[in-house]
């Protein structure tokens, strides 16, 4: 009884009115990723590793750019924290491997996940196989599951808006070709196959630009890709439909 | 009362006082689980489990008068400490900025522990009710508040084991239930992943 009024009272002096605590809770995360070890700088975010109540993890902080209107900053940046966090969410009850969110704050924009450790992008697997192997037949497999994974997330209506090879992460043991899919700031939800068209597209054009004499590769990918997908068909049409668009591509006669 | 306290601290064997025939109450240093929270420092959160407990109906009560100065929660629905301190770090984020869910501290530890955003429907799966026979506590100790917890313990008419007798306790197919968790995720990690992200991204659902 006593306990507890004098425990209240000490606990907070009253939280502070909104924009004060607002104030101290920035800067209380600014102080916190001081001390974490920051391994990409983006234009979007900063993302930093650490270890969150005994877990190992990574910290996304979407941070203010400073040349942008603060009204837009804001909002921005908290849309594309909460459509990440919605879609890590969306992937894991669809049983696609994706980093499991330990805690989003949507005061300062920083999305805690967790680290796959020992990982290693697509996109440095594959230009350290190209240099070995020199062909790229060995990375067929490769291209096998991620037309597997990328199929199973267009099933379920997932769009990532942002696929690159830098955005797919392989889970140690390298071998098992355990593919883990991040950084979904600029995913939506779209059943229409132009959305994920586009999807492809984009991983496409990035592809093909990042690893060069790979369009075999790219090939094995959309065939995997086709094989799993229950509405693949549609999808590829449109994908032949968005290349011819692309850039300097006239539609003209 | 101050050196019983002192001593529990300390991690020593504590002997509660004889009260009027309660038992005396043994607690050693590995039965209570102490952690740091990482982004509030000073901030520290205690776990507490109870084996054989008796008195859960009146405890409830207390707990809903406010005269407990902790989360009481049922720990058939606790896989891992983790799943506390994820639902605890969150309900202190949102206690600091003035934006919780729920009326005090302790009921938005429990109601963070749920996968939706009803909070009579968490505080009945999560809370405590009359016939459980264990409980789990959870309380907060921040900056220079301290909870007298011989005192929180000798109000439990139970005994206090480790967190490490935690697992024969979760009933599994319940958390599984609870948390609707599907087998396409049993591939990709384990239950206590899925029970976190639940739990995390429950309020942009």
């Amino acid at each position: 009884m006593a306990v507890t009024r004098e425990v209240a009272a000490e606990m907070s002096e009253e939280p502070e009115p909104e924009a004060d605590a607002l104030a101290a809770a920035r800067e209380r995360i600014r102080c916190f990723l001081s001390g974490l070890e920051l391994v990409k700088q983006g234009a979007e975010a900063r993302v930093y590793r650490g270890r969150f109540q005994g877990r190992a993890a990574m910290v996304k902080h979407r941070f203010p750019k400073g040349y942008r209107h603060p009204a837009l900053e804001a909002r921005l940046g908290r849309r594309r924290t909460v459509q990440e966090a919605r879609a890590l969410l969306r992937c894991r009850r669809a049983g696609i491997s994706a980093p499991v969110v330990f805690f989003v704050d949507y005061a300062s924009n920083c999305l805690f996940m967790e680290e796959i450790e020992g990982s290693v992008t697509v996109r440095d697997y594959i230009q350290s196989t190209m240099e070995t192997e020199k062909t790229p037949e060995s990375l067929f497999g490769l291209a096998k599951s991620v037309g597997q994974v990328l199929a199973r997330m267009h099933d379920e209506d997932l769009i990532h808006g942002d696929l690159t090879t830098s955005n797919m992460l392989l889970k140690p043991p390298l071998e098992q070709l355990n593919i883990v899919l991040i950084d979904f700031g600029l995913s939506f939800v779209s059943a229409l196959p132009e959305d994920k068209g586009v999807d492809l597209y984009v991983l496409e054009k990035a592809f093909l630009s990042t690893h060069p004499n790979t369009e075999s590769v790219f090939e094995a990918f959309l065939k995997s890709y086709s094989t799993t997908s229950k509405k693949a068909r549609p999808v590829l049409k449109k994908l032949q439909e968005v290349r011819l668009r692309g850039r300097k591509r006239s539609m003209v006669g | 009362m101050a050196a019983t306290a002192e001593r529990a601290r300390s991690g020593r064997g504590v002997l509660g006082s004889r009260r009027g025939g309660r038992p005396k109450i043994l607690l050693t240093y590995e039965m209570q689980s102490t952690h740091q929270l990482d982004l509030f420092p000073g901030c520290r959160v205690t776990l507490l489990l109870f084996k054989d407990v008796k008195n859960s109906g009146d405890l409830r009560k207390k707990a809903m008068e406010g005269s407990i100065d902790g989360s009481l929660i049922n720990p058939t629905v606790i896989i891992d400490p983790f799943q506390i301190l994820v639902a605890t770090n969150k309900a202190v984020h949102l206690y600091k900025l003035g934006k919780m869910k729920t009326r005090t501290l302790p009921t938005e530890i429990i109601f963070n522990l749920s996968p939706n955003n009803n909070i009579s429907e968490a505080l009945k799966k999560f809370g405590i009710s009359a016939n459980d026979t264990s409980i789990l506590i959870v309380y907060i100790e921040d900056g220079k508040k301290q909870i007298d917890q011989v005192d929180l313990i000798s109000q439990v008419e139970g005994h206090p084991v480790s967190l490490k007798s935690l697992p024969e306790i979760t009933n599994i197919t319940e958390v599984k239930k609870i948390y609707k968790l599907s087998s396409q995720e049993e591939n990709i990690g384990t239950l206590l992943d899925g029970v976190i992200c639940r739990m995390s991204t429950k309020d942009v659902l």
